[in-house]
């Protein structure tokens, strides 16, 4: 019975999918949208292309490396502050009552409002892109550490003590490991809130990068660079939350209710 | 008032009092680094005093960047809501009817995936190219980024229907329509909120990326036209009021949840 | 107070009130009990719903401290919880992001102990309530049941004085219950150590105790002790059996 109902959604995703580049298709073939629209077929041949012809500096494997190399600099830097900021507010009242207010003042501000304050401050070099993907993990790991550390069950704390753990070894013992699923599933949102901050900061002020290539094309009105470097990014956006997906699956497995 | 209570209180005023001497404490080093140590230049880093002042300058002035703060803060409204709106009104009944109509949810799911994973950003280039830039091409960037989150919560609202209360819904008499008006959208509601709130929180994130790179006024365009004037101060009175903004929307839409989505988000 | 032969008793609460304030009012849920259990005596604590019980046992245990009155555990006052006083919870309580093993080996990993040793330990105590091959699951993997007996192991494994069990198998549906409840004597048999126990199942109690304490409603003491002399293990349609439950569930309604 399941067999025939994942045929059956098979059929249908390659029909919606082959229905949609055979109306792409269509569309830039026999219609005015030809003039400024290219169809899948260019699309695809550039795409090919790209992994041997450099797009400005680079071949397109280039630039996805650039773009992910300051993605993971600024998110690791950034999440491991942000695990500890979070803890310490979630667990000590003094950390609450010093840090809260500083970081509900800038939290709102999002990441890539701080783009121009950053360049005129880091210039347009890499330590700049470090650091807008570190604002853009930092805020969503932050809080989610935040009130992981404050919903730690009593009653396991309690257990500790009356098994005999030490505060400090409860601190490392229980209330880390309890919070590394809402830890995670604040970094999941961190890893794409700064892949998309890397982006921006590409677009506006770099000489490679993913974000430098679709700004590229459009600078020079170059609609299937910009197609092309759009695929690109969604497949690399896919593949890092898949990589977290698997990660998360291996640390948490102990969260998954099962009953 | 008992001895407990008390205690409460005295905590309570205590660490209130911290975090205002923590704040004092941050404006203070901030002002020093700046005003008196001159860490940086002006035009890099203001201290708070000069932004307060470009602040209340900007109530009136329209130099340098082309208008008021209320002329910028109209734009950006104008484009955030007209494209979450837009966003709210497409992506909300194609959400339901994904998750009610299995043809639907087997064609469109796959389609939907694969817009799902570029990031709103990277639409701009494209949109700009399509549209100009203008009032178009940025509500068309925010209906794309408002439109995700309300066909992924509508989607999970409907989809969480429980089949037990369907099921009561048939001994009833009810036709498959019927169900879906009166007992699949009620309890989708509170994930339907849930879409709107983050809808409205990605619309206002991605507008000031849409402004930066594709308009000519708005707070995303005071950001990135005073970085060229070398305004520092103009730039942190701008961001300031992206957050304070965003945060009046989240409390906003956090307080119409609680008074109309009665039952939370227990089945 | 009653002293078992000539010996001191191992837990000794002496006049425990306890009352709870919170902003608006005050809540007296214990008032003075006084109570002493002797050393391996397996005694249970048995009350309508709600009444004081839980509070009793975390008094004993540490994790609250009484208002009034004093409770001594092995000669020492209590002020806090400790490697002592084994708890099993109601909740179960085990930590989820650890395996059976890291769970049982917990306490004396806390104290210590080498791992050579607190593994082999931990073991015998997993061999002993049943659940060897089930060492590397995590607790989202087993049975109420099962979560149950990992409790009962760690607290075991921890070698405390005393055991404190807080309506442990009140999750538990019927059949399991009964099968926990055989356990639990098997193991006792085996490990003996002094057992407090608490419940409204006047089925377990009569099964379980040495002896009966019947506590009122809140604010809740001691309404009367019971004995039960039959011999081990019990019957539960024997009719000396079922007059003892009789005896206590009328003194138990009385008392409401």
């Amino acid at each position: 019975m399941k067999k025939k109902m994942d045929v059956e959604k098979m059929t249908y995703a390659v029909l919606a999918i082959a229905s949609f580049f055979v109306f792409w298709w269509l569309i830039t073939t026999f219609t005015p949208a030809k003039e400024t629209t290219p169809g899948p077929i260019e699309v695809i041949q550039l795409l090919i292309d790209s992994f041997v012809t450099p797009i400005g500096n680079y071949v397109i494997t280039g630039h996805l490396l650039v773009s992910l190399r300051r993605v993971l600099v600024g998110f690791s830097v950034a999440t491991i502050l942000g695990i500890i900021l979070g803890i310490a507010m979630g667990t000590s009242k003094w950390a609450e009552a010093i840090f809260k207010p500083i970081f509900e003042l800038l939290r709102p501000i999002p990441p890539i409002a701080w783009i121009s304050l950053v360049i005129l401050f880091f210039g347009i070099g890499e330590s700049s892109k470090y650091i807008l993907c570190g604002i853009g993990a930092f805020t969503n790991v932050t809080l989610n550490a935040y009130t992981g550390a404050q919903n730690v069950d009593p009653e396991l704390i309690g257990c500790a003590r009356m098994l005999g753990t030490s505060e400090r070894s409860i601190f490392f013992r229980v209330i880390l490991p309890s919070c590394t699923p809402q830890i995670f599933a604040g970094m999941q949102v961190a890893l794409s809130t700064s892949w998309m901050a890397v982006l921006a900061a590409e677009m506006v002020g770099a000489q490679e990068g993913c974000g430098w290539m679709i700004q590229r094309g459009s600078d020079t009105l170059n609609i299937t660079l910009v197609m092309v470097g759009m695929i690109v990014i969604g497949c690399v956006g896919m593949l890092l939350a898949a990589v977290m997906r698997v990660i998360e699956r291996r640390l948490c497995s102990w969260n998954i209710m099962d009953n | 008032m008992n001895e407990y209570a008390k205690q409460r209180r005295k905590n309570k005023i205590k660490f209130g009092i911290v975090s205002v001497i923590s704040l004092c404490v941050f404006f203070t080093v901030w002002y020093i680094c700046t005003a008196v140590l001159h860490l940086k230049p002006d035009y890099i880093l203001p201290s708070p005093v000069q932004v307060v002042t470009a602040f209340i300058d900007k109530l009136t002035r329209t130099a340098p960047d082309g208008a008021t703060i209320f002329g910028h803060i109209g734009a950006s409204l104008q484009v955030a809501l007209s494209g979450y709106v837009l966003g709210a009104i497409v992506g909300i009944p194609l959400g339901i009817a994904m998750a009610w109509f299995r043809r639907v949810d087997m064609f469109v799911t796959p389609l939907f995936d694969l817009i799902r994973p570029v990031p709103t950003i990277a639409w701009i280039p494209l949109m700009i190219l399509w549209f100009g830039i203008g009032l178009g091409a940025k509500a068309a960037i925010i209906f794309v980024s408002a439109f995700v989150p309300c066909v992924i919560n509508s989607y999970a609202g409907i989809k969480q229907t429980k089949p037990v209360h369907l099921w009561v819904a048939q001994t009833f008499g009810a036709s498959r329509r019927e169900m879906l008006f009166t007992v699949a959208i009620p309890t989708a509601l509170p994930l339907i909120f849930t879409g709107l709130r983050i809808s409205l929180g990605t619309a206002w994130m991605t507008l000031c990326a849409a402004e930066m790179l594709a308009s000519n006024k708005g707070l995303g365009y005071m950001i990135q036209v005073n970085r060229s004037l070398a305004r520092a101060d103009l730039i942190v009175v701008a961001m300031l009021t992206v957050g304070l903004i965003g945060t009046i929307f989240t409390v906003g839409l956090n307080s119409l949840e609680k008074r109309f989505v009665k039952g939370g988000r227990r089945g | 107070m009653e002293h078992h032969g000539q010996l001191k008793p191992i837990i000794s609460m002496s006049h425990v009130g306890k009352t709870y304030l919170s902003i608006h009012k005050s809540n007296e849920v214990v008032r003075d009990v006084s109570l002493d259990v002797a050393e391996n005596e397996f005694v249970v604590l048995f009350g309508p719903g709600q009444c004081g019980k839980t509070t009793l046992i975390n008094l004993i245990a540490g994790l609250q401290l009484p208002t009034t009155g004093e409770v001594y555990v092995d000669g020492k006052k209590v002020e806090a919880p400790g490697s002592d006083r084994g708890v099993v919870y109601q909740t179960t309580a085990l930590f989820p992001f650890c395996t059976v093993m890291g769970n049982v080996e917990f306490g004396p990993k806390s104290r210590g102990i080498p791992k050579k040793e607190r593994r082999e330990r931990a073991q015998y105590f997993i061999n002993l309530v049943g659940l060897q091959g089930f060492e590397n699951s995590y607790p989202n993997r087993l049975s109420g049941g099962m979560r149950q007996r990992v409790g009962i192991a760690r607290a075991y494994a921890n070698d405390p004085k005393v055991m404190l069990m807080d309506e442990p198998f009140g999750h538990l549906d019927a059949q399991t219950r009964y099968m926990m409840e055989a356990e639990l004597e098997k193991i006792w048999q085996k490990e003996k150590r002094t057992v407090v126990f608490v419940t409204n199942n006047s089925e377990e109690a009569v099964y379980l105790a040495d002896r009966i304490i019947i506590l009122t409603n809140t604010p809740t003491h001691i309404k009367q002790e019971v004995r039960v002399d039959l011999p081990r293990p019990r019957q539960y349609s024997d009719p000396a059996f079922l007059e003892i439950r009789r005896q206590i569930e009328e003194i138990c309604d009385d008392t409401l």
